[in-house]
């Protein structure tokens, strides 16, 4: 059986020298510290500590924060009611309800949609699975509040709350494949079916 | 005389006159198709259904190419491949690939065979042609011109099964249109089955457009209680809301691909907001209808039971399982001696006529399968309601249809005619029945949630093949009802 030798460290006799040197880093250390606090007390240096709450703090854009629905350019809401971001979701907090939309060219929009933000893990997927970017996470993160208050986002609530200043216009523009069938181009090619078309 | 002929290198025997699309699907080899409908007649217009076959310059389509002996056919060569890839890109020339917004997502022959033969990027760089969309053409039927593939289905359809050619293909070219003619709308009640067959999503459904992602939802196979004929029938389901959406044809041999209108209606009595959730009885201080549990009813069932004297009489719809009906029939015939038995009919109904495809005048379920077990107990059963409102009975225990749809309205008037009389235990699973003042109410399950069989016109036995759970715990089927009745006499003995 072969032998492992391991090699021990001297024993350590000089212990005073040790604590000694401890102290010293103590008291540089010490030094900087003191020496920092009187310079941003007298004003001499920046502070980079916020007083959160009373001061704001911002996050990027890319921040995966407070969801919010994006509208279209004429202010309506551009999610199609697709239902890809419910069906995404790994913690099955979207709701949606379709229904059929006055104007037949979007033809398909939601009359509720709603996020159970208690049950949002935050993971994004519904931004990426979004094929009209109607959904996206900002950079809101303050979403504490008291238990009687509603935790299901509303779909007025996530378009037009009041952060976001009017509501934020998705980068997906309307389709240009279907301009409306009241385009004469479109209603020539087919005259003898326009009574059906409302 | 049979045939031999090879398909992907394997033996298969084809009968005379059948096709190649023919053999391979009794043969599970599937060959991809857009126009071709075992239902339907031949039309040979998509184009997809290439196969190659030995010993043939070019490649032929499977839909129209009867078996020939010693054919040798392969279904999966690169030549047949790159036929699809290309039949695929032609057809999705001017298809809007509006997926998102289309109910047909997740059940569409266009992104089942992208996903399987496709996955290119569309190398169209004319604009696409524009066509009509969202146009009512009739009973349950959105049509959608743009996403129309031309299959030909739907016209087929028309000609052939319900034979009034509604519809037909307009214009030439990229701009051929599926449509009616001039205002007329499709009125018969056989519309939705354009939906079913439609590959695509043209015609979408107005009861189920915009309802429910299909992929949110599971077929439960059964059986349609909408009628005699007794269709087999799909109910879709979601299990986490334990709500269903709508009902689609199985195929078999009674129903073949299709089904009715009117059946596919038999999923709205099914939810939450149609159905009894517990027992009732009434409230002797206030009168009124109150929430209770099965056991304190069917305890003061069976007091009354014993307090009647004879003076019973019991209302059976034609509406439950056969297997139900024995129990039913084993303890209050048997056991308790009931003799006077009535049918629960529609006055107005005309159980001889029939539509010539599918639906049948009688529109209970069971009205056969009732009939066998009344005759096995040995009982005279009259369908004469007027005689047992008039019968001085002091106890009468009624078994509401399940379905109040096939009864119109002539169910109204019976309710309230019934509901004068001095005790009805009635067992009910539509909340209707709370509008009229009862003794008690039981809640009973629906079909789906049964196990059992419907015994339909021809006399054959159709079994409900899985039962779902119950919409909730308190609800019943008859058997649990009368096990609970038994054991609450028994226990009453008990304490004797």
């Amino acid at each position: 059986m072969p032998v492992v030798r391991v090699k021990r460290p001297p024993e350590d006799n000089n212990v005073f020298l040790l604590v000694a040197g401890y102290f010293v880093e103590i008291i540089k250390g010490m030094k900087l510290t003191i020496s920092i606090f009187f310079r941003q007390l007298l004003g001499r240096e920046k502070t980079n500590t916020l007083e959160w709450p009373e001061q704001p703090a911002t996050y990027g854009d890319r921040f995966k924060g407070k969801h919010f629905l994006t509208l279209r350019d004429d202010g309506e809401i551009r999610c199609t009611a697709c239902f890809l971001c419910a069906t995404a979701c790994p913690a099955d907090c979207i709701h949606i309800e379709a229904a059929q939309h006055p104007d037949n060219n979007i033809e398909k929009y939601p009359t509720r949609f709603e996020i159970d933000i208690l049950r949002c893990v935050f993971c994004g997927m519904c931004e990426e699975a979004c094929p009209v970017d109607a959904i996206r996470l900002g950079p809101e993160y303050t979403m504490a509040g008291l238990a009687g208050e509603k935790w299901v986002y509303t779909k007025d609530y996530l378009a037009k709350r009041e952060v976001l200043d009017g509501g934020i216009t998705s980068v997906k523009k309307e389709n240009d494949k279907h301009p409306t069938i009241d385009d004469p181009s479109a209603t020539n090619q087919h005259s003898h079916l326009r009574h059906g078309v409302h | 005389m049979s045939k031999s002929l090879t398909i992907d290198d394997r033996h298969y025997t084809a009968t005379d006159g059948q096709t190649v699309i023919e053999v391979a699907t009794a043969n599970d080899i599937y060959i991809p198709h857009f126009c071709w409908h075992s239902g339907l007649s031949v039309a040979g217009v998509c184009r997809f259904c290439m196969v190659e076959v030995e010993g043939r310059p070019k490649l032929e389509i499977a839909c129209n190419l009867p078996v020939v002996d010693g054919m040798v056919v392969r279904t999966q060569s690169e030549q047949v491949k790159n036929a699809h890839k290309w039949a695929l890109e032609f057809h999705l020339i001017n298809h809007p690939l509006d997926c998102p917004i289309c109910d047909q997502a997740g059940e569409c022959g266009l992104q089942d065979y992208y996903m399987q033969v496709g996955k290119y990027p569309a190398q169209m760089t004319q604009p696409k042609v524009l066509k009509p969309k969202n146009l009512d053409v009739g009973n349950d039927l959105i049509l959608d011109t743009e996403r129309c593939i031309l299959c030909s289905r739907c016209v087929r359809f028309e000609e052939e099964v319900t034979k009034t050619s509604a519809l037909g293909i307009f214009d030439r070219g990229d701009r051929s249109i599926i449509g009616v003619y001039g205002d007329a709308k499709i009125e018969h009640n056989y519309t939705t089955n354009l939906v079913d067959i439609c590959p695509v999503g043209a015609f979408t459904s107005k009861d189920f457009r915009f309802k429910k992602r299909v992929w949110f939802t599971e077929d439960v196979k059964t059986i349609c209680p909408g009628c005699a004929t007794g269709c087999s029938i799909d109910v879709a389901h979601n299990a986490d809301l334990n709500r269903y959406y709508r009902v689609t044809p199985r195929y078999s041999e009674v129903n073949g691909h299709w089904m009715c209108n009117f059946g596919r209606t038999m999923y709205e009595h099914l939810n939450v907001e149609n159905r009894l959730l517990t027992s009732y009885r009434r409230d002797s201080a206030t009168g009124k209808l109150t929430k209770s549990t099965i056991i304190t009813v069917l305890a003061e069932l069976h007091q009354q039971l014993v307090n009647a004297q004879q003076r019973i009489a019991l209302l059976v719809s034609s509406q439950y399982t056969n297997e139900e009906y024995r129990v039913l029939f084993d303890y209050f015939v048997s056991k308790i001696g009931v003799t006077d038995v009535y049918l629960w009919r529609s006055k107005d109904e005309d159980t001889e006529t029939f539509d010539g495809i599918l639906m049948r005048g009688d529109r209970n379920a069971n009205s056969r399968g009732l009939v066998k077990v009344l005759a096995d107990f040995k009982i005279e059963a009259r369908a004469d309601f007027d005689s047992l409102l008039v019968g001085d009975y002091q106890l009468v225990v009624a078994l509401t249809p399940e379905i109040f749809a096939t009864f119109d309205r002539a169910i109204d008037d019976q309710l309230v005619e019934l509901a004068k009389l001095p005790f009805v235990s009635l067992w009910a699973n539509d909340r209707r029945v709370l509008d009229f003042s009862w003794t008690q109410v039981v809640s009973t399950k629906c079909f789906i949630e049964k196990q059992g069989s419907f015994t339909n016109y021809n006399d054959q036995q159709r079994s409900l093949e899985q039962p779902v759970s119950p919409i909730s715990g308190e609800i019943k089927d008859l058997g649990e009802i009368i096990e609970l009745l038994t054991n609450v006499s028994r226990s009453e003995v008990a304490c004797q």
